[in-house]
Parts: structure tokens; C-alpha cells; sequence
């Protein structure tokens, strides 16, 4: 009892009401969207799994024989280990390339830190897919790095041992990680003020000291999320290991997946996709539960770089050239897969090998002719408008009413709404079949655009919140003050403040709906989005199209986000 | 107590100047001055004027583009923050957001290695000091910001450095909090004995609690003088003004008979100070003018006859403004309940001749 009077903060911010008192009306959309598109694919998923598969169809008969095959087969388990040690493994390397690179950008580098964060994140532009694929041309046997090693005569003929393999899959998944934890802690590291870092420094704290007692901690809970993000990703991703992995590199969401297609056992895949995220939901127990920190940072702002006290010595600056070009290595590391793909979008030959045979506009001008491919693109654009609509809409809306509206119990809802994002790809897929089955929405569009709006909902929705809470209260008293009534409140204070996030999520919530392959491949049906497209091309012959297309939205997503910085830039020094 | 001499100089500076990168004027550049062991020192300036680079200087989070700075007599120019016997009380406090309130203050204790037994005893000696240790085991958004404040100060003596540094430590504070701080501080730096040297734009701060104060201005020191001297003896139009409240007179200086007499609204008085003929700017301390109802003349004092313009009533006196020709003075007068002066009223404006301060500039 004493205990909780002492925790509570002196000063809590106050929340005055943006909504009339005593209406529930406005919490009933947020509740019904939990309902459908939350709380009952999962419930279905659990319930699913406790019924049998005779000849590929789900009968009711409660029993727990699937997961006792589960339990019994020595393969599963085997499976879900290695499952989570290379996503666990994966992710632990990419953090220890990330970590390093984010404190240097946050803290050391003095100027180029929006470049720094800008060239991270190009890559996460260029679809998934590709990128892989660009790993599949590097380690494969004609591939570049047995040509390299060839020429320089470390092996005398080509090598299958880096392709295929649990190496390779590890490879690419710290590949895919290392821009979203690099994007985690760097955004940790950056709000941690300046004054704390002087003040460890003036209590005695050599830098080393200050960093370990300082910056470690305090950027802890940021690179959980990170870790926990590409974790995900990672256990959650059965197109990595079907591409470059090979038998060896079987992982259990390949088996999950398969279930649900050749294998037509739904109860199975569906008791296997429980366990598995039972095992993911320890693991990510465990991250939270060792970077927990104490305390609150209050106060936004501060960070910035420590300002270069005195002048360098000669081993200062040979130290410092070293610094930065080991900071630069990781981005070669991000880099060549891209630029091999621009390459060979110019490359004569179909067959993806160095050298190049010669210079083409060719697959360009095949990618207007290619309807097909342009189909998929219109669909994918079509998809993506839709959620971004969906999304844009309901997570704008459930912001302002988790933060204005005193719901009820806020938090939980806000972590129950959030659940999707934190469900491993592969199961998120096979529970919305489950309830699109269930409440007969037709194959095709409509299930994507709701399947994809259950994850980018929740983007949008924490990236406003995130704004609101930062906002100072008293504008919304001082609006009404002012005789607003409470729609013009939320018209002319709230969406004009909240703007700069809501376009904010909206761009990232659209290129994760664009760039979607995991959950649309169970969603699809007979008319693929490009990404699922693309998927099915790599398995059943390829055209360098591909390349070129993924030239040209690399280069448009750069160019917009550009125009949209400066946009954003000029609105702030208007404001 | 201390076997010191008490104008020991623990902190000199040596012709030290501070240049931002793309700034036009130096935030900070300095002639030689030094900081006296023991001593409450203030550094009193408006914002921007580089008192704050003056104890980053100090405190070694900035790095002197020339010059040098020495602590007693050890030449500190190129010495890290973590290894100078100085600590700072930040503006923001910078209590670190994950550690208790016992454990930011043990933090310095820890770098320095004092065992723990030791450093739990000195750490509630600290707390007992500012009052805080019935809340040793809050987190720093668990309190107030006075409460912040207080522990902020505890972990910046607890390691018992040879200066402490306070930079604008009260500025966010409340009236009664702040006044309630100044003797907290004043009273501990007497019982622990240690340098003080306190970065503030508040002149009643200054003035109150210290031993001596540098008034700063575009990066250079206006005046460094004990607060009864600055207050009474400015040697600036900007000292004058920037501390207490000051009419500035325009006046006209003549010499008769090798004698100096100044000239201000057609009254004559003799002026010492005055080295040359010519227009000269004086400055005279509202509560330094007497206002009468007309009539009588003070002896020894001059009195120039003028008429109330307006007058403010501010509880314990008025404010009143006088206009004698072309010039304006404002002076205190005592408030009564009623018969205050009126506007419109004539009156007369006397002063020391004495209580006038002759400006160089």
C-alpha cells in the first residue's frame, strides 16, 4: 500500500476529455476491431488445433492428438530448436554489427546523421524478396563469391557449401535485421541528453564507465525492441529458408506453412503454430525481462553528440579514421546485394552470373510489356491505398481515444490491439485464413486489405500515440477554453499537430503492406500482389525484369521519401 | 579551520578565450582573474552573455581555444571532466533517470572507488544534509523538482571535490522554494567549506549569497567586486543597470578654478570625479533621490524642482516618476494609507552629490 503511494508520480499529466463524458459509443468500432481481427483468429487458432484433419477437411471432434504427434515426433523439436537458435543467433550477431554503428551515428559521428539513418533504411525499401534473391546470386555456385574466390585462387573449383545451409540462412537473416535494430537504438541512443553523459563525466566516469552506467542501460529497452522486431522476423519467415536454405536449412515455419498447402492438414499446422508461438512468446519474455531499466527518462530533446572537446593528437585522429571506416564497413555489407540487383537489371544474359555479358535497357522495356507483372503491381498498389486507408483511419481514431478518451484499462487494449505485429508472420498468416474462412470473405483483395491492415494498423496507431502523449495537455483545455466544441477541437488542434505522425505511419505502414510476402502468400488465392508474384517467378523461372522493376521502386520510394522530408522541413520552419 | 591563507587562488584564469564554431564574437574572453579558496562565487550575467561557458571552462566540457586555466596550481587546460576535483550542478540537474535517489548519489563515490560500507555512510550523511532521506529510494520522476534539485546538490558534494559548480541551480524553482534554496546553500557551503562557484542572471541571488560577484557581458567581465561594491559602486552603464534600479543622468561637466562642477537641469554641484569638460553620463539609485512636496530644501543636498508624472504603489513604497525639464527620474518614496503623492503635484528631487556614480562610458 505504501509502496504504490510512493511510486506514484508526483506530477501525472493530466488528460482532460476530448470526448463528451459518459459515452461509450466512441470505444465500440475499437472493441469490434479487437473482437474480429484480434482476439478471434487467435481463439480459432487454439481452437483449430484441438480438432482432427480427415482427407484435408476440419471435422469437429475435440481432441488433443495433434499435439501429442507434436510432442512425440523427435523432428519437431529438433525443428523448433533450430527454429529459434538461428533466429535467436541471427538476431544476436546483427545486434553486435547494429549496436556499435547506431552509438556511432547517434553520439560520435558530428555531421550526415539523417544520411547515416537514411542509407539503413533504403534497403528496407527493396523488397525482401529480392534482397534474399540478391543472396542466392552472391553464395550460389556460379555465384559471385565462388567466381571471386576462384580468380583469387583460394579454391580451385566452385564451392556448394554456402549456399543451401543453415549458414545461409543465418546470413540473410542477420542481413534483413541489421536495419531495424541499427533503427531501435539508434533512436534510444539519441534521446538520451547530453547532461547525463557530462554529468557521469564530472562524477568521475571515464568514457568507458560513463557509456557502461549511462548510454547501456538507457538504451536497453531499445534494443529489446529491435532484437525482439527482427526476432520475429526471423522465427516467423518461411520464404528465407525455402530460398536459400535447402533441406538443411529447413525451419519450422516451412512446415507450418506446408500444412496449410500440400500437406492439408490444418489442425496440425495449427497445433504446430501454438507451440510455436508459445516458444516465441518465452523468448521475447526473457529479452524484456533482462533490458528492463528502472525509472522514467523524462523531458524529450537533449541528446546530440558530445561537441569534440580539444583539439586531436596524431593517434586521436589515426583512431578516429579507424572508427569511422569500420562504421562504414556494415554498409558495404547492406549495399551489395542492391547493387547487384541494379546491375544485373543491365545485364543481357537471363542467368544471374558475373561477369556481366553486356549493357541493356531491354528488361525496362519488358516491364511494360510484361501485363502480368504490371497486374501484380496494380494489384499490389491497390492493396496497399486500401490498408493505408483502413489503417490511417482506425489507427488515427483509436490513438486520440487511448489518449483523450480515459478508456478503461488503455493499456492492455493498446497491447492487445498491438498483438499482431508481434505474432511470427507465418501463424499471423494462417489465423486470418482461419477467420476469413470462417466469416466467408471472399480469396483475393479483400482478404489482403484486411489481413494486412491487422499489422499496419497498429504502426500507424502507436506512431500517433506516440505524438499525442508527447503533446502538452493544457491545448486541448485551452481549445475548449476558448469555446471549441469537441469536434472542432480534434479538427484544428489535434490532426494539425498530430499531422507529421499520421504521414509518418502512413508511409511506413504502406511499404510494409507493399512489401508483404509472408502473410499475402496465405491470402492471395489465384491473383498474387507482386511481391507473391515475384515469389512464384524466382520458383518457376525467372526474368530479369524483376531486377528492373525493384530498380524503379528503390528509386521512386528514395525520391518520395526526399520530397517528403523537405515538405516536412518547410512545414516546420513555417510553423 | 583552514590552515590556508584565505586568498588563495584555487581556480585561475589566464587570458582564456572560448570561440564557437560560426559564431562572430567570442562567447568568452578573459583577462586574468582567480577564484579564492573557500569562497561563494558568483558569475552574474544576462543569457548569452558566456557565463555558462565560463563554468563549462571550469568544469572541462569545453576546451579553451587559448589560454590557460589552472586549479591551484596545476595547469588543467587539457585535463578530462572525470579527472578534475569538481563537480557540477547541472541546470537540468541530469539525475540519471535509472538509479534511485541513494543511488545517484553514491555514483560519484563509486567512481572514485570508496568501498561500499564507507560509501553507504557518506551517501545518508549527503541525503541527511539536503533533507532528502526519506526519499532515498525514489526514482528522480518519482519527485519534485526541489526535491531533484536537492539530490542533484548532494551528488555533486558527496565526493567532497575542492569546487563545486552550480549553474543556475534555482532557475526552476519557485519564489519560495528558490529563497528557501539560498539558504540551503549558503548555510552548507558553510558547514562543508567548499568552493562555490555559481553561474546565475538573477542579481538578488548574487548579491545574497555571495562573497564576490563577476558581472559578465558579450563575453567579458564588467566588474568583479563584492556585491556591496557592484551594487554601489558600479563602474558601467551596464553594471549600473543591470543590478538594482538606476536612473541614468545626463549631465554637463565644466571646469572652474581647476574644480570640476556638473550641470544637470541648471542646479550646479561639484563632481571629483570628473576628469574632462564635456557631456558626462551619471547614474543614481532610484532609492538614492528624495522626493518632497515642494518648499523645503535639504542641506548638503541638491534639489532640482520638477513635477510627479506617475506613481506606482508597491506595498512598502511608491514608485514615483518626476519629470525636471528634459529629464526623468524615478525615485522611492515611503507609501502611506492615503496622502501619497499625486500626479500632476509639484515637487522637489534632492540627492548626494556623493550618491552619484560617474560612468567611463
Amino acid at each position: 500500500m505504501t509502496n504504490a503511494v510512493l511510486a506514484a508520480p508526483i506530477e501525472s499529466p493530466r488528460r482532460v476529455g476530448l470526448f463528451r463524458p459518459g459515452t461509450l459509443l466512441p470505444q465500440v468500432p475499437m472493441f469490434v476491431w479487437l473482437a474480429i481481427l484480434v482476439l478471434l483468429p487467435n481463439v480459432l487458432l487454439i481452437g483449430v488445433s484441438f480438432l482432427k484433419s480427415v482427407g484435408g477437411n476440419v471435422v469437429f471432434d475435440p481432441t488433443i492428438e495433434n499435439y501429442a504427434r507434436a510432442f512425440q515426433s523427435s523432428g519437431v523439436w529438433w525443428l523448433l530448436l533450430r527454429t529459434i537458435a538461428v533466429a535467436a543467433l541471427s538476431t544476436t550477431i546483427a545486434a553486435v554489427i547494429a549496436y556499435p554503428m547506431a552509438y556511432y551515428a547517434a553520439r560520435i559521428l558530428q555531421r550526415g546523421r539523417f544520411m547515416a539513418l537514411l542509407l539503413v533504411i533504403i534497403p528496407l525499401w527493396i523488397s525482401l524478396l529480392m534482397r534474399i534473391f540478391a543472396w542466392r546470386v552472391i553464395l550460389g555456385e556460379k555465384g559471385v563469391l565462388n567466381t571471386f574466390l576462384l580468380q583469387m585462387g583460394f579454391i580451385s573449383q566452385p564451392s556448394s557449401a554456402f549456399l543451401y545451409n543453415s549458414v545461409a540462412v543465418f546470413l540473410t537473416f542477420v542481413y534483413v535485421a541489421i536495419p531495424f535494430i541499427f533503427i531501435a537504438v539508434y533512436s534510444a541512443i539519441e534521446r538520451i541528453p547530453q547532461d547525463l553523459v557530462e554529468a557521469a563525466n564530472d562524477c568521475g566516469a571515464s568514457r568507458w564507465k560513463s557509456f557502461q552506467t549511462v548510454i547501456w542501460p538507457l538504451s536497453k529497452p531499445g534494443l529489446a525492441i529491435g532484437l525482439s522486431l527482427a526476432f520475429l522476423m526471423a522465427v516467423g519467415d518461411y520464404i528465407t529458408p525455402s530460398m536459400v536454405g535447402g533441406l538443411n536449412g529447413t525451419m519450422l515455419g516451412m512446415v507450418i506453412a506446408s500444412q496449410f498447402g500440400i500437406a492439408g492438414n490444418w489442425p496440425y499446422g495449427s497445433a504446430l503454430a501454438v507451440i510455436l508461438l508459445v516458444a516465441v512468446s518465452i523468448v521475447l519474455l526473457l529479452v524484456f525481462r533482462f533490458s528492463r531499466v528502472p525509472g522514467i527518462l523524462v523531458g524529450e530533446g537533449g541528446g546530440g553528440s558530445a561537441v569534440r572537446a580539444k583539439p586531436m593528437s596524431f593517434a586521436g585522429k589515426l583512431k578516429a579514421y579507424g572508427a569511422f571506416l569500420l562504421f562504414c564497413l556494415p554498409y558495404a555489407f547492406l549495399y551489395a546485394p542492391l547493387i547487384l540487383i541494379a546491375l544485373f537489371s543491365f545485364n543481357t544474359a537471363t542467368v544471374q552470373v558475373l561477369p556481366l555479358e553486356g549493357l541493356t535497357l531491354h528488361w525496362y522495356q519488358e516491364v511494360l510489356n510484361n501485363a502480368a507483372l504490371l497486374a501484380a503491381l496494380n494489384r499490389s498498389l491497390l492493396v496497399g491505398l486500401c490498408v493505408l486507408a483502413i489503417s490511417v483511419i482506425a489507427g488515427t481514431g483509436f490513438a486520440i481515444l487511448f489518449a483523450y478518451g480515459k478508456v478503461a484499462g488503455a493499456k492492455w487494449l493498446e497491447s492487445l490491439l498491438t498483438l499482431p505485429v508481434a505474432i511470427p508472420g507465418v501463424v499471423l498468416g494462417i489465423t486470418l485464413v482461419l477467420v476469413f474462412q470462417l466469416l466467408s470473405v471472399p480469396v483475393g483483395i479483400w482478404r489482403l486489405v484486411l489481413g494486412h491492415s491487422t499489422f499496419v494498423m497498429p504502426v500507424v496507431m502507436m506512431t500517433v500515440l506516440a505524438r499525442l502523449r508527447r503533446l502538452d495537455p493544457a491545448l486541448v483545455e485551452a481549445s475548449s477554453d476558448l469555446g471549441a466544441r469537441y469536434g472542432s477541437t480534434l479538427w484544428n488542434v489535434i490532426l494539425p499537430l498530430a499531422r507529421s505522425s499520421i504521414i509518418g505511419g502512413a508511409l511506413l505502414g504502406f511499404t510494409l503492406s507493399v512489401d508483404e510476402v509472408v502473410v499475402s502468400q496465405f491470402l492471395t488465392g489465384t491473383q498474387p500482389t507482386l511481391p507473391v508474384w515475384v515469389w512464384n517467378q524466382m520458383r518457376f523461372g525467372f526474368t530479369p525484369s524483376v531486377n528492373a522493376i525493384f530498380v524503379c521502386i528503390g528509386l521512386l520510394s528514395i525520391v518520395l521519401t526526399l520530397i517528403a522530408r523537405q515538405f516536412l522541413e518547410t512545414n516546420k520552419k513555417a510553423a | 579551520m583552514n590552515s590556508n591563507s584565505p586568498d588563495e587562488a584555487i581556480i585561475t584564469f589566464k587570458d582564456v578565450v572560448k570561440r564557437y564554431p560560426g559564431a562572430a564574437t567570442p562567447a568568452l574572453d578573459v583577462k586574468s582573474f582567480s577564484i579564492n579558496r573557500g569562497e561563494f562565487f558568483s558569475i552574474l550575467g544576462p543569457s548569452g552573455s558566456g557565463k555558462t561557458t565560463a563554468l563549462r571552462l571550469i568544469a572541462g566540457f569545453e576546451h579553451a581555444d587559448s589560454g590557460r586555466i589552472f586549479i591551484g596550481d596545476q595547469d588543467v587546460t587539457d585535463v578530462p571532466p572525470y579527472r578534475r576535483d569538481i563537480n557540477t550542478v547541472f541546470q537540468s540537474y541530469a539525475l540519471f533517470p535509472h538509479y534511485t535517489m541513494q543511488e545517484n548519489v553514491a555514483y560519484p563515490l563509486k567512481m572514485a572507488g570508496v568501498r561500499a560500507e564507507e560509501r553507504k555512510k557518506r551517501v545518508n550523511e549527503a541525503l541527511e544534509m539536503v533533507a532528502m532521506e526519506k526519499m532515498a529510494d525514489r526514482f528522480p520522476h518519482q519527485v519534485s523538482g526541489g526535491q531533484r534539485q536537492r539530490v542533484a546538490l548532494a551528488r555533486a558534494f558527496v565526493g567532497r571535490p575542492k569546487v563545486l559548480l552550480l549553474d543556475e541551480p534555482l532557475s526552476a524553482l519557485d519564489l519560495n522554494l528558490r529563497q528557501q534554496m539560498q539558504h540551503v546553500l549558503v548555510d552548507l557551503q558553510r558547514k562543508i567549506g567548499i568552493t562555490f562557484v555559481y553561474v546565475t542572471h538573477d542579481q538578488g541571488e548574487a548579491l545574497s549569497m555571495s562573497s564576490r560577484v563577476a558581472v559578465v557581458n558579450g563575453g567579458r567581465i564588467q566588474q568583479l567586486d563584492t556585491p556591496s561594491n557592484i551594487y554601489y559602486e558600479p563602474t558601467s552603464r551596464f553594471v549600473a543597470q543591470f543590478i538594482g534600479k538606476s536612473n541614468l543622468v545626463s549631465a554637463n561637466v565644466k571646469y572652474e578654478n581647476g574644480e570640476p562642477l556638473a550641470t544637470v537641469c541648471g542646479e550646479q554641484f561639484p563632481l571629483p570625479g570628473a576628469k574632462r569638460d564635456g557631456p558626462v553620463n551619471l547614474g543614481i539609485r532610484f532609492e538614492s533621490l528624495t522626493v518632497t512636496p515642494g518648499g523645503e530644501r535639504r542641506p548638503n543636498e541638491i534639489a532640482l524642482p520638477g513635477q510627479v508624472s506617475d506613481v506606482l504603489f508597491l506595498g512598502h513604497t511608491c514608485e514615483v516618476k518626476v519629470r525636471c525639464r528634459d529629464q526623468e527620474f524615478i525615485a522611492f518614496a515611503p507609501a502611506y494609507k492615503d496622502g501619497n503623492l499625486r500626479h500632476d503635484q509639484e515637487v522637489l528631487v534632492s540627492f548626494k552629490p556623493s550618491d552619484c556614480v560617474l560612468f567611463d562610458d
